[in-house]
């Protein structure tokens, strides 16, 4: 079964997935951090038993894990896939998680609160994730009564979240607008609408591969259609005004660009060693070139699963041992000459 | 490359600060980097803090920091100290403390959204929580007396009287351990 990132979204060009994330607690316990061992073990197994049929409910095939099963590096290679925070890749009491086989649903238990459940897919599909989120968290309500208030709403452990325990997010890929002058006083327009921008992979100049992540500022105040809404907006925005500047650039020198795009194909396709810095930057172009046509894969290739796969832990899992960086750099660019498909020849 | 905090484990973390213009680079492994904080999704606790002016050195802060939510033992002063909550009755405990700040912070302090299919059944939990205290059965129960002093307690922090504050903060830990070894 082909997980989310493997597949390709061509209905909206730019923006690479979005996300629904959604936290609740049970009245039961008090919140994460102040559960002691046996409570939390308690707790987690409580919640998965209740939780047993969810995957029926859904239709899709779920597998459960406790997290102090998972090594390290298991628990990494989650994290590089969006699937753990970072908070869960370093717990050490007990936690659980239910994860999809496409991996585009997971449901962790006892995190930084007690349920946080999270729905991805390739493209902008934040509607569609809420429905599905919606429904789900429902079912799990059915099963345990959340810590609720009249006036806060969902409780949960941090103050940020308190309200809809909501967080949808896009990532947009922007290259040109990026790079552009005036992309900080437009990250600050778009912040007026609600909505947070932040790097991806790091921020200002750091963040290779041009990936940022648009997602909501408020959780409380705001209904859970309105969040929604506001993210795929300017996600939405962001994404058009970074095609304007490149059609408008491709319009200017094609011949310039398409070099582009076959350079750093050639490089990736054939280089023997690549640092994550230089891997991110030309997968960013090719991922531009191959947005906009300049190039064509003789069979699908969704080049967000290729940054994915060139992370640390995923390399060091692929090697099944740690590797220096100089052997991470040999490591990746196997990796990509592995992962990039032919061209298809025009 | 081993991580150099503990130098024992494999660094798996790169960590790069750039302080006033002038980057270090640091490796961790996952251990040391969750214990200093790093790559949190949320630098939250000293972000906040930050945010909000909370913080030592502040006298009015100070004060509140005593107040505590008897269900979990979370103080004001944790709170503040770590932006987070210990257990759903913090929320009321340190309302009037915090809703000013939560509205700082989302601009709003009235959820408006979906319902939890369980709401509007309050205070109820509270009661079986701690397994219905006897009073409970009387004209004017527990949790209708720890209301009224809460309220009674936050009417004295917004006019300053710690004095009387910390006078029903005690007054209310008493009747709640009260129920506590009663049940």
């Amino acid at each position: 079964m082909l997980k989310w990132y493997e597949e390709t979204d061509k209905e909206s060009p730019n923006i690479v997935y979005s996300r629904i994330r959604l936290v609740r607690n049970w009245d039961e316990y008090p919140f994460s951090g102040k559960l002691s061992r046996e409570q939390a073990g308690e707790m987690v197994n409580r919640l998965e038993r209740g939780m047993r049929d969810f995957c029926l409910e859904d239709g899709r095939d779920f597998d459960y894990m406790p997290l102090e099963n998972l090594s390290d590096l298991d628990r990494r290679a989650l994290r590089e896939r969006r699937i753990l925070n970072e908070t869960l890749a370093g717990k050490k009491e007990p936690a659980g998680l239910i994860l999809s086989r496409d991996e585009r649903v997971s449901v962790v238990l006892n995190g930084d609160d007690h349920i946080r459940m999270q729905f991805i897919a390739p493209g902008m599909h934040l509607k569609e994730l809420w429905r599905e989120a919606d429904r789900a968290d429902d079912f799990i309500n059915e099963r345990f009564d959340y810590a609720y208030d009249d006036k806060y709403g969902f409780l949960t452990a941090f103050p940020t979240n308190v309200g809809t325990g909501l967080r949808a997010s896009a990532v947009v890929h922007l290259p040109s607008l990026s790079s552009g002058r005036k992309f900080a006083s437009l990250l600050g327009e778009m912040s007026r609408f609600g909505a947070s921008i932040r790097g991806l992979y790091g921020e200002g100049d750091e963040n290779y591969g041009s990936l940022y992540v648009v997602s909501n500022q408020k959780t409380l105040g705001v209904t859970e259609e309105e969040i929604v809404e506001i993210v795929e907006k300017v996600a939405r925005q962001l994404s058009s005004q970074e095609q304007q500047v490149r059609d408008r650039a491709r319009a200017a020198d094609s011949l310039g660009l398409r070099d582009e795009a076959y350079k750093s194909y050639g490089v990736l396709r054939y280089a023997r060693r690549l640092s994550w810095k230089d891997a991110m930057v030309f997968l960013s172009r090719l991922m531009a070139g191959a947005s906009d046509g300049l190039l064509e894969f003789a069979e699908p290739c969704p080049i967000f699963s290729v940054m994915l796969g060139i992370q640390r832990a995923n390399l060091q899992k692929i090697t099944e041992r740690p590797l220096s960086r100089e052997e991470l750099d040999v490591a990746r660019a196997s990796y990509i000459r592995a992962e990039l498909p032919e061209l298809k020849l025009a | 490359m081993l991580c150099e905090r503990c130098k024992t484990r494999e660094a798996t973390i790169q960590y790069t600060e750039v302080v006033n213009g002038v980057r270090t680079e640091h490796n961790f492994c996952a251990q040391c980097a969750s214990e200093l904080e790093i790559g949190q999704d949320f630098p939250l606790g000293r972000l906040l803090s930050g945010l909000l002016g909370l913080g030592a050195g502040n006298p009015r802060e100070e004060k509140y920091s005593q107040v505590v939510c008897p269900t979990c033992g979370t103080s004001y002063g944790d709170f503040v100290k770590n932006s987070r909550f210990g257990c759903p009755d913090c929320y009321e405990v340190f309302d009037l403390l915090i809703s000013d700040k939560i509205r700082q912070l989302q601009g709003s302090d009235r959820h408006k959204g979906k319902k939890a299919k369980n709401a509007g059944q309050p205070a109820e939990k509270v009661v079986t929580a701690r397994e219905a205290a006897p009073e409970s059965a009387g004209d004017c129960s527990l949790e209708e007396q720890i209301a009224r002093l809460y309220a009674c307690q936050q009417e004295a922090v917004k006019r300053e009287d710690y004095e009387e504050a910390a006078r029903l903060r005690d007054e209310i830990r008493r009747l709640k351990t009260g129920s506590e070894t009663d049940a």
